[in-house]
Protein backbone atom coordinates (compact mmCIF):
# COMPACT_ATOMS: atom_id res chain seq x y z
CA UNK A 1 0.00 0.00 0.00
CA UNK A 2 1.14 3.51 -0.61
CA UNK A 3 1.86 6.12 1.98
CA UNK A 4 -1.41 7.99 1.52
CA UNK A 5 -1.87 9.30 5.06
CA UNK A 6 1.31 11.38 5.03
CA UNK A 7 0.44 13.01 1.70
CA UNK A 8 -3.09 13.62 2.82
CA UNK A 9 -1.97 15.30 6.02
CA UNK A 10 0.33 17.64 4.19
CA UNK A 11 -2.38 18.44 1.64
CA UNK A 12 -4.87 19.06 4.43
CA UNK A 13 -2.36 21.43 6.01
CA UNK A 14 -2.02 23.22 2.68
CA UNK A 15 -5.81 23.55 2.37
CA UNK A 16 -6.07 24.96 5.88
CA UNK A 17 -3.24 27.36 5.18
CA UNK A 18 -4.96 28.49 1.98
CA UNK A 19 -8.27 28.91 3.79
CA UNK A 20 -6.47 30.87 6.51
CA UNK A 21 -4.83 33.26 4.09
CA UNK A 22 -8.15 33.56 2.28
CA UNK A 23 -9.99 34.56 5.44
CA UNK A 24 -7.25 36.91 6.52
CA UNK A 25 -7.31 38.48 3.08
CA UNK A 26 -11.08 38.99 3.24
CA UNK A 27 -10.63 41.62 5.89
CA UNK A 28 -7.93 43.61 4.08
CA UNK A 29 -8.68 45.68 1.02
CA UNK A 30 -5.51 44.61 -0.81
CA UNK A 31 -6.95 41.34 -2.00
CA UNK A 32 -6.43 40.50 -4.77
CA UNK A 33 -3.12 42.34 -4.66
CA UNK A 34 -1.01 43.65 -7.56
CA UNK A 35 2.33 41.85 -7.92
CA UNK A 36 3.87 45.13 -9.11
CA UNK A 37 1.73 47.46 -7.00
CA UNK A 38 0.10 49.35 -9.90
CA UNK A 39 -3.04 50.49 -8.09
CA UNK A 40 -1.13 51.62 -5.00
CA UNK A 41 1.17 53.72 -7.15
CA UNK A 42 -1.68 55.19 -9.18
CA UNK A 43 -3.80 56.12 -6.16
CA UNK A 44 -2.85 59.68 -5.26
CA UNK A 45 -0.17 59.55 -7.94
CA UNK A 46 0.07 59.37 -11.71
CA UNK A 47 -2.06 57.21 -13.98
CA UNK A 48 -0.13 56.60 -17.21
CA UNK A 49 -2.72 56.05 -19.94
CA UNK A 50 -2.05 55.00 -23.51
CA UNK A 51 -4.66 56.09 -26.06
CA UNK A 52 -4.98 55.11 -29.70
CA UNK A 53 -7.14 57.17 -32.03
CA UNK A 54 -10.53 55.47 -32.50
CA UNK A 55 -13.48 57.82 -32.75
CA UNK A 56 -15.97 58.11 -31.19
CA UNK A 57 -14.36 56.37 -28.23
CA UNK A 58 -11.01 58.10 -28.45
CA UNK A 59 -10.32 61.24 -30.46
CA UNK A 60 -6.60 61.88 -30.26
CA UNK A 61 -6.40 64.80 -32.67
CA UNK A 62 -6.42 67.51 -30.01
CA UNK A 63 -3.79 68.41 -27.44
CA UNK A 64 -5.43 65.94 -25.03
CA UNK A 65 -7.45 62.85 -25.99
CA UNK A 66 -11.20 63.38 -25.96
CA UNK A 67 -14.17 61.06 -26.31
CA UNK A 68 -16.16 58.64 -24.20
CA UNK A 69 -13.21 56.58 -23.03
CA UNK A 70 -10.92 59.46 -21.99
CA UNK A 71 -13.92 60.83 -20.07
CA UNK A 72 -14.37 57.50 -18.32
CA UNK A 73 -10.65 57.32 -17.54
CA UNK A 74 -10.65 60.90 -16.17
CA UNK A 75 -13.55 60.03 -13.87
CA UNK A 76 -11.76 56.90 -12.67
CA UNK A 77 -8.56 58.90 -12.09
CA UNK A 78 -10.49 61.56 -10.16
CA UNK A 79 -11.92 58.83 -7.95
CA UNK A 80 -8.37 57.64 -7.29
CA UNK A 81 -6.98 61.14 -6.79
CA UNK A 82 -4.65 60.52 -9.69
CA UNK A 83 -3.33 62.85 -12.36
CA UNK A 84 -3.22 61.46 -15.89
CA UNK A 85 -0.20 61.27 -18.13
CA UNK A 86 -1.32 60.55 -21.71
CA UNK A 87 0.61 58.71 -24.35
CA UNK A 88 -0.91 58.70 -27.85
CA UNK A 89 0.27 55.99 -30.23
CA UNK A 90 -0.78 52.90 -32.19
CA UNK A 91 -2.12 49.76 -30.51
CA UNK A 92 1.04 47.71 -30.97
CA UNK A 93 3.29 50.38 -29.48
CA UNK A 94 0.88 50.95 -26.60
CA UNK A 95 0.50 47.25 -25.78
CA UNK A 96 4.26 46.77 -25.89
CA UNK A 97 4.66 49.70 -23.49
CA UNK A 98 1.96 48.19 -21.26
CA UNK A 99 3.80 44.88 -21.20
CA UNK A 100 7.07 46.61 -20.34
CA UNK A 101 5.39 48.38 -17.44
CA UNK A 102 5.57 51.88 -18.97
CA UNK A 103 1.76 52.29 -18.98
CA UNK A 104 -1.00 51.51 -16.47
CA UNK A 105 -3.97 51.52 -18.83
CA UNK A 106 -4.65 51.38 -22.56
CA UNK A 107 -7.80 52.66 -24.29
CA UNK A 108 -8.79 52.89 -27.93
CA UNK A 109 -12.22 51.39 -28.53
CA UNK A 110 -10.83 47.92 -27.79
CA UNK A 111 -13.32 45.06 -27.85
CA UNK A 112 -13.68 41.66 -26.19
CA UNK A 113 -12.03 40.14 -29.29
CA UNK A 114 -8.84 42.19 -28.76
CA UNK A 115 -5.99 39.80 -29.67
CA UNK A 116 -3.18 41.28 -27.53
CA UNK A 117 -3.97 39.13 -24.48
CA UNK A 118 -0.32 38.12 -24.10
CA UNK A 119 0.59 41.77 -23.46
CA UNK A 120 -2.12 42.87 -21.06
CA UNK A 121 -5.13 41.88 -18.98
CA UNK A 122 -8.36 42.65 -20.79
CA UNK A 123 -11.12 44.02 -18.57
CA UNK A 124 -14.68 42.85 -18.49
CA UNK A 125 -16.77 44.77 -21.06
CA UNK A 126 -18.08 48.10 -19.76
CA UNK A 127 -20.45 48.87 -22.65
CA UNK A 128 -21.77 47.63 -25.96
CA UNK A 129 -21.49 49.46 -29.24
CA UNK A 130 -21.93 48.91 -32.95
CA UNK A 131 -18.83 47.47 -34.56
CA UNK A 132 -17.38 48.19 -38.02
CA UNK A 133 -19.43 45.45 -39.70
CA UNK A 134 -22.65 46.55 -38.03
CA UNK A 135 -22.54 43.83 -35.40
CA UNK A 136 -22.63 44.54 -31.71
CA UNK A 137 -19.21 44.61 -30.02
CA UNK A 138 -18.30 44.69 -26.32
CA UNK A 139 -15.97 47.49 -25.29
CA UNK A 140 -13.03 46.76 -22.98
CA UNK A 141 -9.78 48.34 -21.79
CA UNK A 142 -6.36 46.85 -21.05
CA UNK A 143 -4.31 46.96 -17.84
CA UNK A 144 -0.90 45.39 -17.08
CA UNK A 145 -0.91 41.57 -17.04
CA UNK A 146 -1.68 40.04 -13.68
CA UNK A 147 -2.15 43.38 -11.89
CA UNK A 148 -5.33 42.00 -10.47
CA UNK A 149 -6.03 44.74 -7.93
CA UNK A 150 -5.89 47.32 -10.70
CA UNK A 151 -8.09 45.12 -12.87
CA UNK A 152 -10.55 44.59 -10.02
CA UNK A 153 -10.66 48.31 -9.15
CA UNK A 154 -11.34 49.31 -12.76
CA UNK A 155 -14.03 46.66 -13.24
CA UNK A 156 -15.63 47.65 -9.94
CA UNK A 157 -15.66 51.23 -11.21
CA UNK A 158 -17.40 50.10 -14.43
CA UNK A 159 -20.03 48.32 -12.33
CA UNK A 160 -20.46 51.39 -10.13
CA UNK A 161 -20.98 53.61 -13.20
CA UNK A 162 -23.45 51.17 -14.71
CA UNK A 163 -25.41 51.12 -11.45
CA UNK A 164 -25.44 54.94 -11.32
CA UNK A 165 -26.62 55.16 -14.92
CA UNK A 166 -29.37 52.64 -14.28
CA UNK A 167 -30.63 54.68 -11.38
CA UNK B 1 -15.68 -28.52 -14.34
CA UNK B 2 -18.55 -26.18 -13.96
CA UNK B 3 -17.29 -23.71 -16.48
CA UNK B 4 -18.49 -25.63 -19.49
CA UNK B 5 -22.03 -25.54 -18.21
CA UNK B 6 -22.05 -21.78 -17.83
CA UNK B 7 -20.66 -21.07 -21.24
CA UNK B 8 -24.16 -20.59 -22.58
CA UNK B 9 -24.94 -17.66 -20.27
CA UNK B 10 -23.49 -15.20 -22.78
CA UNK B 11 -20.54 -12.83 -22.77
CA UNK B 12 -21.67 -10.52 -19.99
CA UNK B 13 -22.47 -13.13 -17.38
CA UNK B 14 -20.91 -13.35 -13.95
CA UNK B 15 -17.42 -14.16 -15.09
CA UNK B 16 -14.14 -13.09 -16.59
CA UNK B 17 -13.69 -15.14 -19.75
CA UNK B 18 -13.91 -18.77 -18.73
CA UNK B 19 -13.58 -17.97 -15.03
CA UNK B 20 -16.84 -18.06 -13.20
CA UNK B 21 -17.02 -15.48 -10.44
CA UNK B 22 -18.33 -16.11 -6.97
CA UNK B 23 -21.21 -13.87 -5.86
CA UNK B 24 -18.85 -11.89 -3.62
CA UNK B 25 -16.41 -11.13 -6.42
CA UNK B 26 -19.25 -10.34 -8.79
CA UNK B 27 -20.53 -7.89 -6.19
CA UNK B 28 -17.12 -6.21 -6.17
CA UNK B 29 -17.25 -6.03 -9.98
CA UNK B 30 -20.65 -4.35 -9.86
CA UNK B 31 -19.45 -1.99 -7.15
CA UNK B 32 -16.43 -1.04 -9.27
CA UNK B 33 -18.70 -0.46 -12.25
CA UNK B 34 -20.95 1.81 -10.22
CA UNK B 35 -17.91 3.72 -8.92
CA UNK B 36 -16.66 4.27 -12.45
CA UNK B 37 -20.02 5.50 -13.68
CA UNK B 38 -20.15 7.80 -10.65
CA UNK B 39 -16.66 9.02 -11.55
CA UNK B 40 -17.74 9.78 -15.11
CA UNK B 41 -20.72 11.71 -13.71
CA UNK B 42 -18.58 13.71 -11.29
CA UNK B 43 -16.01 14.54 -13.97
CA UNK B 44 -18.63 15.64 -16.50
CA UNK B 45 -20.24 17.94 -13.92
CA UNK B 46 -16.80 19.34 -13.04
CA UNK B 47 -15.96 19.89 -16.70
CA UNK B 48 -19.15 21.88 -17.22
CA UNK B 49 -18.69 23.92 -14.01
CA UNK B 50 -15.06 24.73 -14.73
CA UNK B 51 -15.88 25.65 -18.32
CA UNK B 52 -18.38 28.19 -16.97
CA UNK B 53 -16.02 29.88 -14.48
CA UNK B 54 -12.84 29.39 -16.52
CA UNK B 55 -12.84 32.82 -18.17
CA UNK B 56 -9.44 33.63 -19.61
CA UNK B 57 -7.54 31.97 -16.76
CA UNK B 58 -4.77 29.73 -18.03
CA UNK B 59 -4.68 27.92 -14.69
CA UNK B 60 -8.33 26.99 -14.95
CA UNK B 61 -7.90 26.04 -18.57
CA UNK B 62 -5.14 23.59 -17.58
CA UNK B 63 -7.35 22.14 -14.83
CA UNK B 64 -10.08 21.75 -17.40
CA UNK B 65 -7.87 19.87 -19.85
CA UNK B 66 -6.83 17.58 -17.01
CA UNK B 67 -10.48 16.88 -16.28
CA UNK B 68 -10.93 15.88 -19.91
CA UNK B 69 -7.93 13.53 -19.62
CA UNK B 70 -9.29 11.98 -16.45
CA UNK B 71 -12.31 10.77 -18.41
CA UNK B 72 -10.04 8.26 -20.15
CA UNK B 73 -9.31 5.76 -17.31
CA UNK B 74 -12.96 5.19 -16.30
CA UNK B 75 -13.88 4.66 -19.94
CA UNK B 76 -10.90 2.31 -20.35
CA UNK B 77 -12.06 0.39 -17.28
CA UNK B 78 -15.63 -0.02 -18.49
CA UNK B 79 -14.55 -1.10 -21.96
CA UNK B 80 -11.85 -3.45 -20.66
CA UNK B 81 -14.31 -5.06 -18.25
CA UNK B 82 -16.81 -5.66 -21.01
CA UNK B 83 -14.19 -7.23 -23.23
CA UNK B 84 -12.62 -9.29 -20.43
CA UNK B 85 -15.96 -10.93 -19.79
CA UNK B 86 -16.04 -12.53 -23.23
CA UNK B 87 -15.64 -16.29 -23.19
CA UNK B 88 -12.61 -17.85 -24.86
CA UNK B 89 -13.20 -19.04 -28.40
CA UNK B 90 -11.26 -21.10 -30.88
CA UNK B 91 -9.83 -17.89 -32.32
CA UNK B 92 -9.09 -16.36 -28.90
CA UNK B 93 -8.20 -19.42 -26.85
CA UNK B 94 -6.81 -17.47 -23.89
CA UNK B 95 -9.94 -15.38 -23.56
CA UNK B 96 -9.76 -11.60 -23.69
CA UNK B 97 -8.28 -10.86 -20.28
CA UNK B 98 -5.51 -8.84 -21.86
CA UNK B 99 -8.03 -6.06 -22.37
CA UNK B 100 -7.14 -5.14 -18.78
CA UNK B 101 -3.50 -4.73 -19.77
CA UNK B 102 -4.46 -2.62 -22.76
CA UNK B 103 -6.81 -0.54 -20.62
CA UNK B 104 -4.05 -0.10 -18.07
CA UNK B 105 -1.66 1.11 -20.75
CA UNK B 106 -4.24 3.60 -22.03
CA UNK B 107 -4.91 4.88 -18.50
CA UNK B 108 -1.19 5.08 -17.75
CA UNK B 109 -0.57 7.14 -20.89
CA UNK B 110 -3.41 9.51 -19.93
CA UNK B 111 -1.94 9.91 -16.44
CA UNK B 112 1.58 10.50 -17.79
CA UNK B 113 0.39 13.04 -20.36
CA UNK B 114 -1.46 14.89 -17.63
CA UNK B 115 1.67 15.06 -15.47
CA UNK B 116 3.91 16.13 -18.34
CA UNK B 117 1.48 18.79 -19.58
CA UNK B 118 1.04 20.17 -16.07
CA UNK B 119 4.76 20.37 -15.34
CA UNK B 120 5.70 21.62 -18.82
CA UNK B 121 3.02 24.28 -18.84
CA UNK B 122 3.93 25.50 -15.38
CA UNK B 123 7.67 25.62 -16.02
CA UNK B 124 6.96 27.63 -19.16
CA UNK B 125 4.78 29.95 -17.08
CA UNK B 126 7.55 30.49 -14.55
CA UNK B 127 10.30 30.96 -17.13
CA UNK B 128 8.31 33.53 -19.12
CA UNK B 129 7.21 35.15 -15.83
CA UNK B 130 3.59 34.92 -16.86
CA UNK B 131 1.43 37.05 -14.55
CA UNK B 132 -1.99 35.35 -14.58
CA UNK B 133 -4.85 37.82 -14.83
CA UNK B 134 -7.94 37.10 -12.73
CA UNK B 135 -10.65 39.72 -12.94
CA UNK B 136 -14.08 40.10 -11.46
CA UNK B 137 -17.66 39.32 -12.32
CA UNK B 138 -20.87 41.08 -11.52
CA UNK B 139 -22.94 39.11 -9.02
CA UNK B 140 -26.32 40.82 -8.58
CA UNK B 141 -24.80 44.27 -8.45
CA UNK B 142 -21.74 43.26 -6.42
CA UNK B 143 -18.30 43.16 -8.00
CA UNK B 144 -16.79 39.85 -6.88
CA UNK B 145 -13.25 38.72 -7.57
CA UNK B 146 -13.35 35.67 -9.85
CA UNK B 147 -10.63 34.01 -7.75
CA UNK B 148 -13.11 33.35 -4.95
CA UNK B 149 -15.39 31.60 -7.36
CA UNK B 150 -12.55 29.53 -8.80
CA UNK B 151 -11.44 28.45 -5.34
CA UNK B 152 -15.03 27.52 -4.44
CA UNK B 153 -15.49 25.41 -7.57
CA UNK B 154 -12.13 23.72 -7.03
CA UNK B 155 -12.95 23.05 -3.37
CA UNK B 156 -16.18 21.40 -4.52
CA UNK B 157 -14.25 19.27 -7.00
CA UNK B 158 -11.84 17.86 -4.39
CA UNK B 159 -13.91 15.51 -2.16
CA UNK B 160 -15.43 13.51 -5.03
CA UNK B 161 -12.22 12.11 -6.54
CA UNK B 162 -10.69 11.81 -3.08
CA UNK B 163 -13.42 9.45 -1.88
CA UNK B 164 -13.80 7.62 -5.19
CA UNK B 165 -10.06 7.05 -5.52
CA UNK B 166 -9.80 5.67 -2.03
CA UNK B 167 -12.64 3.23 -2.62
CA UNK B 168 -11.21 2.15 -5.96
CA UNK B 169 -7.87 1.24 -4.42
CA UNK B 170 -9.52 -1.39 -2.24
CA UNK B 171 -11.64 -2.83 -5.04
CA UNK B 172 -8.67 -2.84 -7.42
CA UNK B 173 -6.80 -5.13 -5.06
CA UNK B 174 -9.74 -7.51 -4.63
CA UNK B 175 -10.39 -7.71 -8.37
CA UNK B 176 -6.72 -7.55 -9.29
CA UNK B 177 -7.72 -4.88 -11.79
CA UNK B 178 -4.92 -2.53 -12.77
CA UNK B 179 -7.13 -0.21 -14.82
CA UNK B 180 -9.03 0.50 -11.65
CA UNK B 181 -5.76 0.94 -9.80
CA UNK B 182 -4.47 3.43 -12.37
CA UNK B 183 -7.78 5.24 -12.21
CA UNK B 184 -7.40 5.56 -8.44
CA UNK B 185 -4.08 7.27 -9.18
CA UNK B 186 -5.89 9.51 -11.67
CA UNK B 187 -8.41 10.46 -9.00
CA UNK B 188 -5.55 11.26 -6.66
CA UNK B 189 -4.05 13.43 -9.40
CA UNK B 190 -7.42 15.15 -9.84
CA UNK B 191 -7.96 16.16 -6.27
CA UNK B 192 -4.34 17.12 -5.76
CA UNK B 193 -4.54 19.38 -8.82
CA UNK B 194 -7.70 20.87 -7.37
CA UNK B 195 -5.93 21.64 -4.09
CA UNK B 196 -2.95 23.03 -6.00
CA UNK B 197 -5.25 25.34 -7.97
CA UNK B 198 -6.86 26.59 -4.75
CA UNK B 199 -3.45 27.29 -3.25
CA UNK B 200 -2.27 28.86 -6.52
CA UNK B 201 -5.27 31.16 -6.93
CA UNK B 202 -5.09 32.16 -3.26
CA UNK B 203 -1.42 32.99 -3.84
CA UNK B 204 -2.24 35.05 -6.94
CA UNK B 205 -4.68 36.97 -4.75
CA UNK B 206 -1.79 37.81 -2.44
CA UNK B 207 0.11 39.17 -5.41
CA UNK B 208 2.31 36.10 -5.89
CA UNK B 209 2.06 35.70 -9.65
CA UNK B 210 4.23 32.54 -9.48
CA UNK B 211 2.06 30.75 -6.92
CA UNK B 212 -0.17 28.93 -9.38
CA UNK B 213 2.70 27.58 -11.47
CA UNK B 214 4.71 26.60 -8.42
CA UNK B 215 1.81 24.67 -6.89
CA UNK B 216 1.12 22.99 -10.22
CA UNK B 217 4.74 21.86 -10.59
CA UNK B 218 4.62 20.43 -7.09
CA UNK B 219 1.69 18.11 -7.82
CA UNK B 220 2.61 17.71 -11.49
CA UNK B 221 5.84 15.95 -10.58
CA UNK B 222 4.00 13.46 -8.37
CA UNK B 223 1.47 12.82 -11.14
CA UNK B 224 4.29 12.30 -13.63
CA UNK B 225 5.93 9.74 -11.32
CA UNK B 226 2.62 7.91 -10.85
CA UNK B 227 2.15 7.91 -14.61
CA UNK B 228 5.64 6.56 -15.22
CA UNK B 229 5.15 3.82 -12.60
CA UNK B 230 1.87 2.76 -14.21
CA UNK B 231 3.36 2.90 -17.68
CA UNK B 232 6.19 0.61 -16.64
CA UNK B 233 3.76 -1.78 -14.95
CA UNK B 234 1.42 -1.90 -17.92
CA UNK B 235 4.16 -2.56 -20.43
CA UNK B 236 5.97 -5.22 -18.42
CA UNK B 237 2.72 -7.00 -17.62
CA UNK B 238 1.76 -7.03 -21.28
CA UNK B 239 5.23 -8.42 -21.96
CA UNK B 240 4.50 -11.44 -19.75
CA UNK B 241 6.53 -10.66 -16.71
CA UNK B 242 5.96 -12.74 -13.59
CA UNK B 243 2.59 -12.03 -11.97
CA UNK B 244 2.93 -9.37 -9.29
CA UNK B 245 0.79 -7.76 -6.64
CA UNK B 246 -1.46 -4.94 -7.82
CA UNK B 247 1.04 -2.25 -6.81
CA UNK B 248 3.75 -4.13 -8.67
CA UNK B 249 5.92 -4.10 -5.57
CA UNK B 250 6.48 -7.84 -5.17
CA UNK B 251 5.79 -11.22 -6.79
CA UNK B 252 2.20 -12.29 -6.35
CA UNK B 253 1.86 -14.57 -3.27
CA UNK B 254 -0.32 -16.98 -5.25
CA UNK B 255 2.76 -18.13 -7.18
CA UNK B 256 4.34 -19.38 -4.00
CA UNK B 257 1.09 -20.92 -2.79
CA UNK B 258 0.54 -22.77 -6.06
CA UNK B 259 4.06 -24.17 -5.92
CA UNK B 260 3.53 -25.33 -2.35
CA UNK B 261 0.43 -27.23 -3.45
CA UNK B 262 2.51 -29.00 -6.08
CA UNK B 263 5.33 -29.80 -3.65
CA UNK B 264 2.78 -31.31 -1.27
CA UNK B 265 1.87 -34.01 -3.79
CA UNK B 266 3.68 -37.24 -2.80
CA UNK B 267 4.49 -38.05 -6.44
CA UNK B 268 6.16 -34.69 -7.09
CA UNK B 269 9.87 -34.29 -6.52
CA UNK B 270 10.37 -30.74 -7.84
CA UNK B 271 7.90 -28.16 -9.00
CA UNK B 272 8.14 -24.66 -10.32
CA UNK B 273 5.58 -22.39 -11.92
CA UNK B 274 5.59 -19.81 -14.66
CA UNK B 275 2.73 -17.47 -13.82
CA UNK B 276 1.75 -14.49 -15.92
CA UNK B 277 -0.86 -11.90 -15.25
CA UNK B 278 -3.44 -11.92 -18.00
CA UNK B 279 -5.53 -9.21 -16.38
CA UNK B 280 -7.76 -10.15 -13.43
CA UNK B 281 -6.74 -13.80 -13.81
CA UNK B 282 -3.44 -15.64 -14.06
CA UNK B 283 -2.15 -18.16 -16.53
CA UNK B 284 -0.26 -20.85 -14.60
CA UNK B 285 2.15 -23.32 -16.13
CA UNK B 286 3.19 -25.69 -13.37
CA UNK B 287 6.25 -27.72 -14.27
CA UNK B 288 6.60 -30.86 -12.16
CA UNK B 289 9.44 -33.37 -11.96
CA UNK B 290 7.93 -36.67 -10.76
CA UNK B 291 9.55 -38.80 -8.05
CA UNK B 292 11.76 -41.63 -9.31
CA UNK B 293 9.51 -44.42 -10.52
CA UNK B 294 6.27 -42.55 -9.78
CA UNK B 295 3.49 -42.92 -12.30
CA UNK B 296 2.36 -39.66 -13.87
CA UNK B 297 -1.24 -40.47 -14.60
CA UNK B 298 -3.88 -38.24 -16.12
CA UNK B 299 -5.76 -38.50 -12.82
CA UNK B 300 -2.79 -37.17 -10.83
CA UNK B 301 -2.26 -34.27 -13.21
CA UNK B 302 -5.94 -33.34 -13.19
CA UNK B 303 -5.99 -33.63 -9.41
CA UNK B 304 -3.04 -31.26 -9.06
CA UNK B 305 -4.56 -28.88 -11.57
CA UNK B 306 -7.81 -28.73 -9.63
CA UNK B 307 -6.04 -28.36 -6.30
CA UNK B 308 -4.18 -25.35 -7.65
CA UNK B 309 -7.19 -23.70 -9.18
CA UNK B 310 -9.11 -24.26 -5.93
CA UNK B 311 -6.65 -21.86 -4.23
CA UNK B 312 -8.14 -18.74 -5.70
CA UNK B 313 -10.62 -17.62 -8.34
CA UNK B 314 -7.77 -15.97 -10.22
CA UNK B 315 -6.21 -19.40 -10.89
CA UNK B 316 -8.46 -21.03 -13.44
CA UNK B 317 -6.24 -21.37 -16.46
CA UNK B 318 -3.76 -23.89 -15.03
CA UNK B 319 -1.58 -26.26 -17.03
CA UNK B 320 0.41 -29.06 -15.38
CA UNK B 321 3.49 -30.03 -17.35
CA UNK B 322 5.44 -33.14 -16.27
CA UNK B 323 9.12 -32.73 -17.16
CA UNK B 324 12.37 -34.54 -16.50
CA UNK B 325 14.09 -31.37 -15.38
CA UNK B 326 12.73 -27.93 -14.44
CA UNK B 327 13.23 -25.21 -17.06
CA UNK B 328 15.89 -22.76 -16.01
CA UNK B 329 13.51 -19.84 -15.49
CA UNK B 330 11.51 -21.67 -12.84
CA UNK B 331 14.37 -23.54 -11.30
CA UNK B 332 14.00 -21.44 -8.21
CA UNK B 333 10.89 -23.46 -7.52
CA UNK B 334 12.11 -25.03 -4.29
CA UNK B 335 11.56 -23.77 -0.79
CA UNK B 336 13.25 -20.51 0.18
CA UNK B 337 14.13 -19.73 -3.41
CA UNK B 338 14.45 -16.33 -4.99
CA UNK B 339 11.09 -16.42 -6.65
CA UNK B 340 9.24 -16.89 -3.40
CA UNK B 341 11.31 -14.38 -1.51
CA UNK B 342 9.31 -11.52 -0.15
CA UNK B 343 5.99 -13.18 -0.87
CA UNK B 344 4.14 -13.26 2.44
Amino acid sequence: MRAMPATRRSVLAAVLAAAGTGLAACTSSGYPADPDGTLDRVTGGVLRVGASHHPPYVDATGPEPRGSEPDLVRAFAAERNATIEWTVSGEEALMTALKKGDLDLVVGGLTKEFPWTSHGSITRDYAEAEGPDGESVKLVMAVPLGENQMLTALEAYFDQRAAEEAR
Amino acid sequence: MTRRDTRETGPSGRRFGATELSPEIERVVQQAKRLEWATLGVIVVTIVLVAIVMGSSQAMRAAWIEDLLSLIPPIAFLVALRVARMAPTRARPYGSHRSVGVGHLVAAVALSVMGVVLVGDSILGLVTAEHPPIGTFDLFGHTVWQGWFMMAVMALSVPGPMILGHKKLKLAEQLHDRVLYADADMNKADWQTGVATIVGVAGIGLGWWWADSAAAIFVGVSIMLDGWKNLKEAVTNLADRRAATIDGARPHPLIDRAERVAWAEPWVRHAGARVRDEGHVFHVEMFVVPQQGADVTVGRCVGLREAISALDWKLEDVVVVPVAELPEEVRGGTRGDEQSKGSE
